[in-house]
C-alpha cells in the first residue's frame, strides 16, 4: 500500500486554496491513468473523456470531505469507476439494482440515497471506517513482513485466494505449489490478522471471513 | 469450459474493478442468469450492513499494489526478477484493471516522449549531416 505522497498532500492543500496551478498540475498528473482505466470499458474515446471530466468534476465537488490521509489515486479511481458505473448503467449494460448504488469507496462524496436498506447491524460511518482501518493496516504489515522477507509467493497466493477467491487447488495450480502449502500460508495469515483484529478489541461478527477456519 | 463466476469476481464486477473482458463477460452473465443477480444482490445488502471481505477491503486499498514508480522501473526492465514476476502475475492474473490503466499511461508517456527523442535527434542529424566527409 502506497500512502499519500507529500507532494500529493501539498498539491491537494493547494487546490483547497484555490490555486489554479496546482489544479492544472492534478489534470496533467492524473488524466492519463484515469482516461486508460475507463475507455477499456467503453467504445468511444470522447465518451471516455466526458466520464474523465465528470470525475474531476467531482473530485472537486468532494474535496471538503475529501481524507487527505487517502491516497488521491485511489481516491480519484474511486469517482472514475462511480462515474464509470453511473454512465453504464444509462446506457443498459450494467443491471440497474434496488439498493445503494456504486463501487465502494466511493460515498464519502454521494450523497445518501433515500431508498435505503434496512441494516442487521447498524455501525456508524465512522466506526466502520475505523473497522476497516484496523484491517487495512493488518493485511499491510503483513504483506510488508513477506515482501521484507522476499516472499513473494506468499503474497501472490493470499492474493489469489482472497483477492479472486480461487479455491486451494487451482491457487496451488497456479503458482506450481502443493495444495497443502496454499492451506498452510492461509491458515497462517488469518491467524495473524486475527491476532491483529482481536487487539483492537473489534467484534468478531465485524470480519466473520477470520474465523470461518479457526 | 467457461471459469466460474465467483463470488469475489461480483464484488470487483460491482467496484469496476475487473479487467473490461470479464467486465463485459459478467454483465453478459447478468442478463440471463437470475441466480447470479441475486448473489449480486445479497453482496449490496451485505455491504449495506456494513460486513466486509478480506478480498473486498484489500482491493479497495489496493494493498498489494506496486508503486507507479514500480510500475515505471519494470517498463524500464529495471526490476529484480522476483519483482518483475510479481508484477507481471498482478497485472496478468489477478488483472488489477488500475495498475493496467497506470501502465498503459506511462507505456504511452513513454512512447510519446521517445518520439520527441527522435525528433530532436533527426533536427541533429539534418543539421549536420553536410559536414560528413562524402
Amino acid at each position: 500500500m502506497t500512502p499519500p505522497s507529500e507532494s500529493d498532500l501539498l498539491l491537494t492543500q493547494r487546490i483547497r486554496a484555490g490555486e489554479a496551478d496546482a489544479w492544472s498540475e492534478l489534470i496533467a498528473r492524473f488524466e492519463g491513468r484515469l482516461l486508460a482505466f475507463v475507455e477499456s470499458r467503453l467504445r468511444s474515446r470522447a465518451v471516455a473523456e466526458d466520464v474523465v471530466q465528470e470525475t474531476f468534476i467531482g473530485f472537486l465537488t468532494s474535496l471538503p470531505n475529501y481524507d487527505d490521509s487517502r491516497p488521491l489515486e485511489t481516491y480519484l479511481f474511486s469517482i472514475a469507476a462511480h462515474k464509470l458505473t453511473d454512465h453504464l448503467r444509462r446506457e443498459g449494460r450494467r443491471p440497474t439494482l434496488p439498493l445503494v448504488p456504486g463501487p465502494v469507496g466511493s460515498s464519502s462524496f454521494d450523497p445518501a440515497g433515500p431508498a435505503r436498506a434496512a441494516s442487521s447491524i447498524y455501525r456508524s460511518s465512522e466506526r466502520r471506517q475505523i473497522e476497516e482501518q484496523a484491517l487495512v493496516e493488518a493485511i499491510d504489515g503483513q504483506l510488508r513482513h513477506w515482501r521484507g522477507r522476499g516472499d513473494w509467493r506468499k503474497i501472490q497466493c493470499a492474493e489469489l485466494l482472497f483477492v479472486r477467491g480461487w479455491p486451494n487447488k487451482q491457487v496451488a495450480a497456479a503458482l506450481d505449489i502443493s495444495e497443502q502449502a496454499v492451506a498452510n500460508t492461509k491458515f497462517d495469515f488469518l491467524a495473524r490478522l486475527r491476532t491483529a483484529i482481536r487487539s483492537q478489541l473489534l467484534p468478531r461478527d465485524v470480519f466473520p471471513e477470520l474465523y470461518e477456519v479457526e | 469450459m467457461a471459469a466460474p463466476i465467483r463470488q469475489a469476481d461480483l464484488e470487483a464486477y460491482l467496484d469496476e474493478a475487473l479487467p473490461a473482458d470479464q467486465m463485459a463477460r459478467v454483465e453478459r452473465a447478468l442478463r440471463n442468469d437470475e441466480e447470479l443477480l441475486a448473489k449480486l444482490k445479497a453482496i449490496y445488502s451485505r455491504r449495506d450492513s456494513g460486513v466486509h471481505t478480506l478480498g473486498e477491503i484489500w482491493r479497495r486499498h489496493r494493498l498489494s499494489c506496486p508503486s507507479r514508480q514500480r510500475l515505471g522501473n519494470y517498463l524500464l526492465g529495471a526490476l529484480s526478477d522476483d519483482e518483475e514476476d510479481y508484477v507481471v502475475f498482478h497485472l496478468e492474473t489477478i488483472g488489477c484493471r488500475y495498475c493496467r490503466a497506470s501502465l498503459n499511461d506511462l507505456e504511452k508517456q513513454q512512447a510519446e516522449a521517445h518520439a520527441d527523442v527522435e525528433q530532436r535527434r533527426r533536427k541533429y542529424f539534418q543539421s549536420s549531416a553536410g559536414l560528413l566527409k562524402k
